[in-house]
């Protein structure tokens, strides 16, 4: 396969809170490719959007990418090692902060937020603001960028853009902001576009507009995606790969086919139970139990084994690292022991619950990690 | 849900005009005309800008018979056809500055007799003690009122809005040098602060002006900052970062804009406040400097003839009050028109 349009290696991001060190990126590693709708799927505060914010280098004290590299088109956008000292440093291959802002932010890597509401400036017109980012990223003159941005209106589906581009944001509804939104991605035909959970301030009628918006866009312009989303179902319509979060890390890596139909990981096996399906009639909805530990003070071993069916004894003391588990291209990566690629102790470990009701002390095991 | 926009066209069933009303009273309080539509139906408030309005327009009128064509007055084409300094006070009635050849000293409004004789007419409200007409040296002194409370205002508007800004935006150490430094002028009595600078840089109106404004930065900047912390959270301000706008961009159209409301409401009031200073300062001395007429020194060289010729004091006193209580009323109208949380 070719060079992938963006790699991602070890991204570490740690926020130096007043309560300790939160690691809320702890060590995530994936590709984009050319053309490809990457998935990244979590429950809240599992770390998408921290991730993705890194890409860009968004992050804002006190949060600070404290490990790996990120690499763009052949670029790096930010390399961090750790010094002899310990202490992290970007490294002399991280692009500089003014290329950045003039050269990837906007031009080659475009982002659409979460909340269609909030992005956009209430008090400048719709046009106005696209025509403001056309003009910056394009180095067009005022009226070029004026009939790009009608242009850009009408194609994503805003009737009557010649009308609506003197009209403020609040004049419009979610779904048309949201429009105005992926124009204002579109518009600087940027390689890679990263959408924050653009759909889930949206209902579902709305939303689903969206997505064949995207996937209409992105087969004429063959953009790039990184698609955060916590919604399954948003990922079986639009992703080609998938990649699973579970409290900073990734737990699954797969092809969407894959995924659905081979699950590899607990977790991802317990967020596919968690949400109603199509093809299963089921009495009563089966979700995932207890809530996500804190980032601040994560368990040892696999960091899912508080909540997960299948834990066993060794899970406490093992953090997996993702591993191809399956064959096939692309790769099929997990982080779970209970596959053969670990050559871990599971099949031998007795059942965590059963541990507990034979009167095994489970603490005393779990007090030596890796961690 | 308005029902009237059914014939506009419609996208998956999605109506584009399709907005909530209630929506729209609260977030359209950002333009112009809406603004000024929810003054107009506030009297106080419509009566403190109709007063403002009447003052600035005399201020401009004499600004141009004072300084304008005391200006053209320098070039002969100009000069042949009579301009001059105070031309068209002249030419309707007299000059504000210089005694009247037929009228006596003290003279008292109309309608009343002192020891100096009866109010004519010829002088409404009087003469002072040169006997200059008091009616005219009112509206001369407007434009001096008006200009220094405003340019004073702006100063003080401007030093704050970078300071506040750039202070809220950046955060960490720029933020705690510029507020401790704001906050240690804020520490200083403003008068003080302001009679430190003229005696600092020269007796002048300038400087007072000057002066005013300088003192009135920290009040701005601490003031535009606390919105500033929170704007700087929105998230059309980190959709511009990712963009690639520059920092410089974001400040001055994403941030600023957004937090100039409470601002424009501060600034209105504090013209007035600066319309006090002024007159203060000019009643001390340290202003406006005589015979350019102006409220302040109008009112301290009546010191002396308060108790016997009171009128003579009233009249710029009446001026200063009505002046800054229009600005003060329409400051108020301007913060009920701009909280979004007062729904009236």
């Amino acid at each position: 396969m070719s060079d992938p349009l963006l790699r991602v290696d070890d991204l570490q991001v740690q926020f130096f809170t007043e309560d300790g060190v939160v690691r809320a990126v702890d060590g995530i590693s994936f590709d984009v490719h050319e053309g490809e709708l990457v998935g990244l799927v979590g429950e809240s505060g599992a770390g998408k959007s921290v991730a993705v914010s890194a890409i860009m280098r968004l992050i804002e004290s006190p949060g600070k990418i404290v490990g790996g590299r990120i690499e763009f088109d052949g670029e790096t956008l930010v390399e961090v090692e750790t010094g002899p000292d310990g202490d992290p440093y970007r490294t002399e291959a991280t692009m500089p902060d003014g290329e950045l802002r003039e050269r990837i932010r906007g031009r080659e890597i475009a982002i659409i937020f979460q909340d269609p509401m909030e992005s956009l400036n209430p008090v400048f017109t719709v046009g106005g603001q696209l025509r403001e980012f056309i003009e910056l990223n394009r180095d067009f003159s005022e009226r070029e960028a004026r009939e790009e941005a009608v242009s850009m209106l009408r194609e994503v589906g805003i009737p009557e853009p010649e009308a609506r581009y003197g009209d403020y944001p609040h004049q419009f509804s979610g779904g048309m902001r949201q429009r105005v939104l992926i124009a204002m991605a579109l518009a600087c035909e940027p390689s890679l576009i990263i959408a924050d959970e653009p759909t889930t301030a949206l209902d579902v009628t709305v939303e689903a507009q969206i997505l064949d918006l995207v996937e209409d866009l992105q087969d004429r312009y063959g953009t790039s995606f990184v698609w955060v989303t916590h919604d399954m179902g948003v990922v079986a319509e639009i992703c080609d790969r998938v990649n699973v979060m579970y409290l900073g890390e990734i737990v699954e890596q797969a092809p969407v086919d894959d995924l659905f139909y081979e699950t590899k990981h607990p977790y991802t096996a317990a967020l596919l139970d968690s949400v109603p399906r199509p093809d299963q009639t089921v009495e009563e909805l089966n979700p995932i139990k207890g809530v996500m530990p804190e980032a601040i003070d994560p368990p040892s071993g696999c960091r899912f084994h508080t909540r997960c069916p299948e834990a066993r004894e060794a899970c406490t003391t093992t953090n997996p690292d993702c591993r191809e588990v399956g064959f096939g291209d692309p790769p099929h990566r997990a982080a779970c022991i209970k596959h053969d690629a670990f050559d871990a102790a599971y099949s031998g470990s007795p059942p965590l619950d059963a541990a507990a009701q034979q009167g095994f002390d489970v603490s005393l095991s779990g007090g030596e990690t890796d961690d | 849900m308005a029902t009237t926009h059914s014939d506009s066209e419609t996208l998956g069933g999605e109506s584009v005009e399709d907005f909530d009303e209630s929506e729209q009273s609260v977030e359209a309080r950002v333009g112009w005309r809406y603004t000024l539509s929810q003054v107009r139906e506030d009297p106080t408030a419509f009566g403190g800008f109709l007063v403002i309005v009447a003052a600035a327009v005399v201020a401009v009128v004499t600004t141009i018979d004072a300084v304008v064509f005391e200006f053209l007055a320098q070039y002969q084409v100009f000069a042949q056809f009579g301009v001059e300094k105070y031309w068209l006070a002249k030419t309707v009635w007299m000059s504000p500055v210089q005694e009247s050849a037929d009228t006596t000293a003290l003279l008292p409004p109309v309608g009343i007799e002192n020891a100096y004789g009866q109010g004519t007419w010829a002088h409404p409200l009087g003469t002072d003690d040169r006997g200059r007409d008091i009616l005219l040296r009112l509206i001369y002194g407007t434009r001096i009122a008006i200009m220094v409370g405003v340019l004073a205002t702006a100063i003080g508007l401007v030093g704050g809005m970078v300071v506040g800004a750039v202070s809220g935006y950046y955060g960490g150490w720029v933020d705690d040098v510029l507020m401790r430094l704001a906050e240690t002028l804020y520490a200083i009595p403003f008068l003080v602060l302001v009679l430190a600078f003229i005696a600092a840089f020269g007796r002048s109106i300038t400087f007072a002006m000057i002066g005013v404004g300088v003192a009135s930065i920290p009040k701005f900047a601490r003031l535009i900052r606390s919105r500033v912390v929170s704007v700087r959270e929105d998230e059309y301000v980190e959709a511009a970062k990712a963009a690639g706008v520059r920092d410089r961009n974001i400040i001055l159209r994403h941030v600023i804009p957004n937090s100039f409301a409470p601002v424009l409401v501060q600034a209105t009031l504090q013209v007035g406040t600066a319309i006090i200073i002024i007159a203060g300062l000019s009643f001390l001395g340290f202003g406006i400097q005589p015979p350019t007429p102006s409220w302040g020194q109008m009112l301290s060289v009546s010191r002396d003839h308060m108790i016997a010729d009171p009128w003579f004091s009233i009249w710029p006193g009446l001026c200063i009050l009505v002046t800054v209580v229009a600005f003060n009323m329409f400051g108020d109208g301007l913060r009920d028109a701009l909280d979004p949380r007062l729904d009236n």
